[in-house]
């Protein structure tokens, strides 16, 4: 063949391609509006999409609970979602829904979506948690743990023996949800594991001593900061902060210590309460204001004399979990 | 040999690597297709809502490193903190701006200087001082000693509390659902899937967007904007997603990347002897996790994330370009070990050679085929036919693979007018003498700085933009 003719076959063929591509996006536009943004949701509320119009219609016949409960169970990967999904929409009126997403959970497929829909189905899911609470995997108990915080008396009752639990992630949740719950026993636990050998629990422990105990738990608190792990330190920062200026009496005498990180811990803190910028202030309070900054980096009297400067005075960070969940 | 022989060569191999090059980009189009219709379909089924707002959810720390970026980052700041995601913390890195990037945050955030403790797990350049929002406290802002890009994102590292880290660029505004789209497929296989990236816009002013909520069109953008709009489609939809099906995702973006914490920190974070650290840092994990025999995924997202400035005059889009091309250039060398090597798996056997020919040899090949038809049209050898029909089909080939990707990027989500549609299809033929001839420029420039061992950013200015408030 000619050059010249296969050059043309080419453009033909290329033409050709192009043609029907521009017609590809032509009939793309003729599909509604709707749908092409119902696929592109960031949520299942209520929509007049058919294809979610379709789900309530099938509810409560057998062979759709039977199907779901499979699909739930499915090795296909979307299947497995769209099922979990279906559940969580379900689960607000029919109780086996409910059952279904608990026993997704402990056969451990997509465990975040799992929960995250029996999170929303609170509090139809209370009492079936239980048995989860001691599932053989990690994983499975873990997540029953952080569950359970929306029922206080389940995890009074429930939680205090997982703070022994094998694994460091559920111990450090079990503590999380017991915080939560306000438990007396949460107190003990805490105390407890402050010493606990995995900085994830230990960092817990911290969060969860002052928010039950209050400043009873700031002098076993204090000498965290400085802890060998950082996030430790950082938690226990975080926990006295959330106390206010009350625990300045147990963070100055730590501005002494013979530990710099220790030191450091006790002196942000200090500033994190604003008992720095107070002091700062103050006619008399220059001298106590030296010893924090004298046990402060350069950068801590810096920002403290720039603050003064500037007239404005510090807000409490909150916390932000800071440990990978297993 | 007679000239006649030597053009009629040269013709040969042009055609030749014309041809591989075209075959490889069908190929990777058409598994690009699939699989953003793939993840259209799990879109139906998946309730994003719920994810994003759960508490399962894994936990990002989206580091900004800044470097005189006074106009766009009080808009990439703000369309963070509007992030719908259950939690997060933005760590912003000032890089020793010496514009009044800070004092313009520091204004529009209600910042107030703090002291901080750092893991210092990697070693920075000094930092200067902290800073907290009170309006927001999710904020934290490091004022940091200029040591570049890679040092900036890595003392956001050290400060980062969340599972997961999220480095963006300064000049973008991030779409509301931007980190629930992400963490979604993340949470999918969180312990395969190591890194992601996802699809950005490109616009003249996207600070517009988040004015605008998150409608934005091109029509009213300059022509440079709109080729752009196509180059950055065809970059995700045509060969990124099919690179992230195909396994050798060679470039998590710096504009939107996230990555696993525990392996940043085992990595040592973004490296600093590159020009930018994107691309390195994506090839470093492959060799690493390859090497090391460990299961691991870096994906690409179809999903828009956000919009992203395109720099709205040819001098600047040279500069930028030149830049991404040296950065490619020494990322490649770097690594060309894994190139044709089956230890490195399809990173090895077809993600490095892919850019070899695509994006190495691309600058030789435009500069031959360029000389060939002007010695052939000075000596009277072309036949102006033939001439007139090469150009013709790869205009329309050209045109085949930017509406691929249109068609690609409007079934992901309806953004573009009806109008804007039509004047994309309007400046696609004219793409091979418009916008080709600036991107071959910039990459012979990009390719003569890498051989000089040109390291350098060459920052340009941003485009004019409304003001913050």
């Amino acid at each position: 063949m000619e050059g010249r003719t296969i050059l043309a076959v080419c453009c033909a063929v290329a033409g050709g391609a192009w043609l029907l591509l521009a017609i590809g996006v032509l009939v793309g536009r003729l599909r509604p509006s709707h749908r092409v943004q119902a696929d592109s949701d960031a949520s299942w509320t209520p929509s007049d999409d058919p294809a979610r119009a379709s789900v309530p219609r099938l509810e409560g016949e057998d062979p759709t609970r039977s199907l779901l409960e499979q699909g739930a169970r499915s090795a296909d990967r979307q299947v497995r979602i769209s099922a979990i999904t279906t559940l969580g929409r379900l689960g607000h009126r029919h109780d086996w829904a409910v059952d279904a997403l608990i026993e997704a959970l402990a056969t451990g497929g997509e465990p975040v979506r799992v929960t995250a829909q029996l999170d929303r189905l609170a509090p139809r899911t209370g009492v079936r948690l239980i048995p989860l609470l001691g599932h053989p995997s990690d994983l499975v108990r873990f997540c029953a743990t952080r569950l359970i915080v929306r029922y206080p008396a389940l995890a009074q009752a429930h939680l205090p023996v997982l703070t022994h639990d094998r694994s460091p992630n559920v111990r450090a949740a079990a503590l999380e949800t017991l915080r939560a719950s306000g438990s007396g026993a949460a107190l003990r636990c805490s105390l407890r594991l402050l010493d606990d050998p995995s900085a994830r629990v230990r960092a817990g422990a911290c969060r969860a001593a002052t928010a039950i105990g209050g400043t009873r738990a700031a002098p076993f608190l204090a000498p965290r900061l400085g802890d060998a792990s950082w996030w430790v330190r950082e938690a226990a920062r975080e926990a006295l902060v959330a106390l206010g200026p009350d625990v300045a009496a147990f963070v100055l005498p730590l501005l002494e210590a013979d530990d710099p990180t220790l030191r450091q811990g006790a002196a942000l803190v200090l500033q994190d309460v604003g008992a720095l910028d107070d002091l700062l202030a103050a006619d008399h309070g220059h001298e106590q204001a030296e010893r924090i900054l004298g046990a402060g980096n350069p950068r801590l009297r810096e920002a403290a004399a720039d603050r003064a400067r500037r007239g404005v005075r510090l807000g409490v960070r909150p916390a932000i979990s800071s440990e990978p969940a297993p | 040999m007679s000239m006649e022989a030597v053009l009629r060569g040269l013709v040969v191999f042009c055609a030749s690597y014309l041809c591989l090059v075209y075959a490889s980009y069908l190929t990777l189009m058409l598994v690009g297709f699939a699989e953003s219709r793939r993840s259209r379909r799990e879109h139906r089924i998946e309730d994003l809502g719920a994810l994003g707002s759960s508490r399962f959810s894994p936990s990002v720390s989206v580091v900004l490193a800044a470097y005189n970026e006074a106009v766009a980052l009080p808009h990439a700041v703000r369309s963070l903190l509007g992030l719908d995601y259950a939690e997060f913390e933005v760590i912003v890195v000032n890089d020793g701006s010496t514009d009044d990037t800070l004092e313009k945050l520091r204004r529009t955030l209600d910042l107030v200087p703090v002291e901080e403790s750092s893991r210092g797990l990697i070693e920075t350049e000094s930092i200067v001082s902290y800073y907290r929002s009170r309006s927001d406290p999710r904020l934290l802002v490091i004022d940091k000693v200029n040591g570049g890009k890679a040092d900036a994102l890595n003392a956001g590292l050290n400060h980062s509390r969340c599972r997961y880290v999220c480095g963006v660029d300064a000049d973008m505004v991030f779409a509301s659902d931007a980190l629930s789209r992400a963490m979604r497929v993340i949470t999918q296989d969180p312990k395969t899937i190591v890194g992601l990236t996802s699809y950005v816009e490109v616009v003249e002013d996207p600070s517009r967007a988040l004015v605008d909520g998150v409608e934005y069109d091109i029509p009213d953008s300059s022509p440079l904007i709109a080729y752009q709009a196509l180059d950055y489609q065809r970059a995700f939809y045509n060969n990124r997603i099919a690179w992230s099906r195909l396994e050798f995702m060679l470039c998590a973006i710096g504009a939107f990347q996230v990555w696993r914490r525990d392996l940043l920190e085992e990595l040592h974070g973004w490296s600093r002897d590159y020009t930018c650290e994107d691309i390195e840092l994506t090839f470093r994990v492959h060799e690493v996790l390859r090497d090391q025999k460990r299961p691991y995924r870096v994906v690409c997202l179809p999903d828009r994330v956000g919009v992203t400035e395109g720099p709205d005059t040819v001098r600047k889009l040279v500069a930028q370009r030149e830049r991404w091309q040296r950065v490619i250039l020494e990322t490649w060398w770097a690594y060309r070990h894994m190139c044709f090597n089956r230890r490195y798996g399809a990173v090895g056997l077809l993600g490095m050679p892919f850019y070899l020919l695509s994006e190495i040899v691309a600058p030789v090949f435009e500069l031959l085929a360029v000389t060939t038809l002007f010695v052939g049209a000075v000596t009277g050898l072309v036949d102006w036919w033939h001439f007139a029909f090469v150009t013709l089909a790869i205009t329309l080939v050209n045109s085949v693979f930017n509406t691929g990707a249109l068609l690609m990027t409007d079934l992901q989500g309806r953004v573009y007018h009806k109008r804007g549609i039509a004047r994309l299809f309007a400046l696609m033929p004219l793409e091979l003498v418009v916008y080709r001839p600036i991107m071959a420029w910039a990459r012979l420039k990009g390719t003569w700085r890498f051989l000089r061992g040109d390291r350098a950013w060459h920052k340009f200015e941003r485009n004019a933009r409304a003001e913050a408030v």
